[in-house]
């Protein structure tokens, strides 16, 4: 124990304490960069494209979604990190075969939720932002919605420590709930950035409320509650069956699996390593 | 050889020509935008990857603007045109084309970026500027992994089609055929996660400290001064818009 390089906890403490003020700057970043949308979103749009909203909401989030990466990536152990890429393959091929469906759901966040249950909130959150932000060399236009990507891995991870997943119609409502903040967070830059949906089935949605005259961020946010919800309740249960179906050797390696009981079930009687 | 760009200098135009697009509004620059972003694509090379691509993201959006604003817009005047609840408005696309040029602009710019720029180079780009290690390894890794798992989900396709799987026309059907893919797919991948892990920590890419990179990216003085002349161009079209329409309820 003479060796200075292992016991280096005070430099580490102080390191924690500025990870922390880095994780609620970036949340705090994205909390007031909605509050200023909503409270200031452009009264009459028909006077041109809603460029000052747009700017505000872009940088923002962006703002937020990195500080939230920064503060976390370089503390997730290495067994999350190489899981990091396979989430954000398995956001990418099931959502891309889901866009073209034309239904009005995304299932875009498979990946992340699974990482979230096996690893945590953190783990969660800095999936959600690095997978908008990687996808984004295929597809730009995630890019402006890394906050919410972020909102929805942290919420999942915070349901499986409450022990959510452990049975699975649990999971569906966790998943509701998440998609109803997860939502209204993103509602204001659909609104303001794209001036409505990507695809054709959400923007039928938002046509139905504009034809009984709401305001775009009024219709935008009500096909949110209308999508959202009823996605992620679909994409937690996806998540759930799958790390159910994974065998216990590989979802017990991960430390906090096993520290909250995520899944039911006892841990397997491995040798000690 | 040609002068190769820095990964950053691609970046920072890029950036900048999608901020200052966002920040003009005005939808003649943001066509002239997405113009001067296929015509860089064709000269690069790369433009039969950009187009199909951005037609891929931008074909739904645009439709699905021009028929949310173009029969729906309930603070249109000029009324052109009028079947049952759905009006068309002058207002309503004219919104629809600014918005539709300005996301093509955006989306073209980054495209453009994405496969032009030599992902090792940007890599080692980010971990020279104090971007963690893991960062650049999450990029390079899913960019990578990507095709790796379109081959592999084939694989596992044929190897259940020879244990006896069939699609049949019904959902039912069709989602049992999704689970026989998509479990052993996960499985494996994860799998594959945790001997990468084991691979990676003892060559020590989890601890703290310098790291020693063997790929030099040239960055010369003028491509440094282009990118703090565009990045001060950005900040002032910015600082323009928000002093133009600072919302009137705020104080300011």
């Amino acid at each position: 124990m003479s060796q200075p390089a292992l016991t280096v906890t005070a430099p580490g403490q102080a390191a924690g304490r500025r990870r922390r003020l880095l994780e609620i700057a970036g949340a705090a970043a994205i909390a007031a960069t909605y509050i200023f949308l909503v409270l200031t979103q452009p009264v009459d749009i028909a006077n041109g494209p809603a460029s000052f909203s747009a700017l505000v909401a872009l940088g923002g989030f962006l703002l937020g979604a990195v500080l939230l990466i920064v503060a976390v990536l370089p503390v997730l152990p290495t067994s999350t990190v190489v899981l990091i890429p396979v989430a954000l393959v398995l956001n990418v091929v099931l959502g891309q075969l889901m866009g073209s469906t034309g239904l009005p759901f995304y299932l875009d966040a498979i990946g992340t939720v699974l990482i979230a249950v096996l690893a945590g909130p953190a783990a969660g959150a800095a999936t959600g932002a690095l997978s908008s932000i990687v996808w984004s060399f295929f597809n730009p236009t995630v890019l402006p919605f890394a906050a919410g990507a972020a909102l929805i891995g942290f919420l999942a991870g915070m349901a499986a420590r409450g022990g959510l997943f452990r049975r699975f119609y649990f999971a569906p409502i966790a998943g509701f709930v998440t998609g109803i903040l997860a939502g209204v967070v993103s509602a204001p830059i659909a609104a303001f950035v794209f001036g409505g949906t990507s695809g054709l089935g959400t923007g039928a949605i938002v046509s139905a409320f504009r034809a009984m005259g709401d305001t775009l961020l009024a219709a935008i946010t009500k096909q949110a509650l209308i999508s959202d919800p009823m996605d992620k309740a679909i994409v937690f249960t996806i998540a759930a069956l799958l790390a159910y179906a994974l065998p216990r050797r590989t979802t017990f390696q991960f430390p906090f699996v096993r520290r909250y009981r995520v899944l039911a079930g006892k841990a397997p009687a491995a040798p000690e390593a | 050889m040609k002068p190769r760009l820095h990964p950053f200098t691609a970046l920072t135009a890029a950036a900048s020509a999608a901020v200052v697009t966002t920040a003009a509004a005005y939808w003649p620059l943001s066509v002239a935008m997405a113009l001067a972003a296929v015509f860089l694509a064709v000269r690069r090379g790369v433009a039969g990857r950009v187009l199909p691509a951005a037609a891929v993201i931008l074909t739904p959006l645009c439709l699905s603007l021009l028929v949310l604003h173009g029969l729906f817009f309930p603070e249109g005047q000029t009324v052109l045109a009028r079947w049952g609840p759905a009006r068309v408005t002058a207002e309503g696309l004219g919104f629809a084309l600014e918005l539709g040029t300005r996301t093509t602009a955006c989306v073209l710019v980054f495209l453009l970026f994405s496969f032009a720029v030599s992902v090792p180079d940007l890599v080692s780009a980010l971990a020279g500027r104090g971007i963690p290690p893991q960062f650049g390894f999450v990029l390079a890794s899913t960019l990578t992994l990507l095709p790796a798992v379109a081959v592999r989900l084939d694989r596992i396709r044929q190897a259940q089609e020879t244990r006896g799987m069939v699609v049949r026309r019904g959902l039912l059907s069709r989602l049992g055929a999704l689970r026989l893919q998509m479990v052993p797919l996960v499985l494996a991948l994860i799998d594959d996660a945790g001997s990468r892990a084991q691979a990676l920590d003892a060559r020590g890419f989890g601890s703290p400290g310098p790291r020693t990179s063997y790929r030099e990216v040239a960055d010369p003085p003028g491509q440094r001064r282009f990118r703090t002349a565009a990045l001060l161009f950005a900040t002032a079209a910015v600082a323009g818009r928000i002093v133009a329409s600072w919302p009137a309820g705020v104080p300011s």
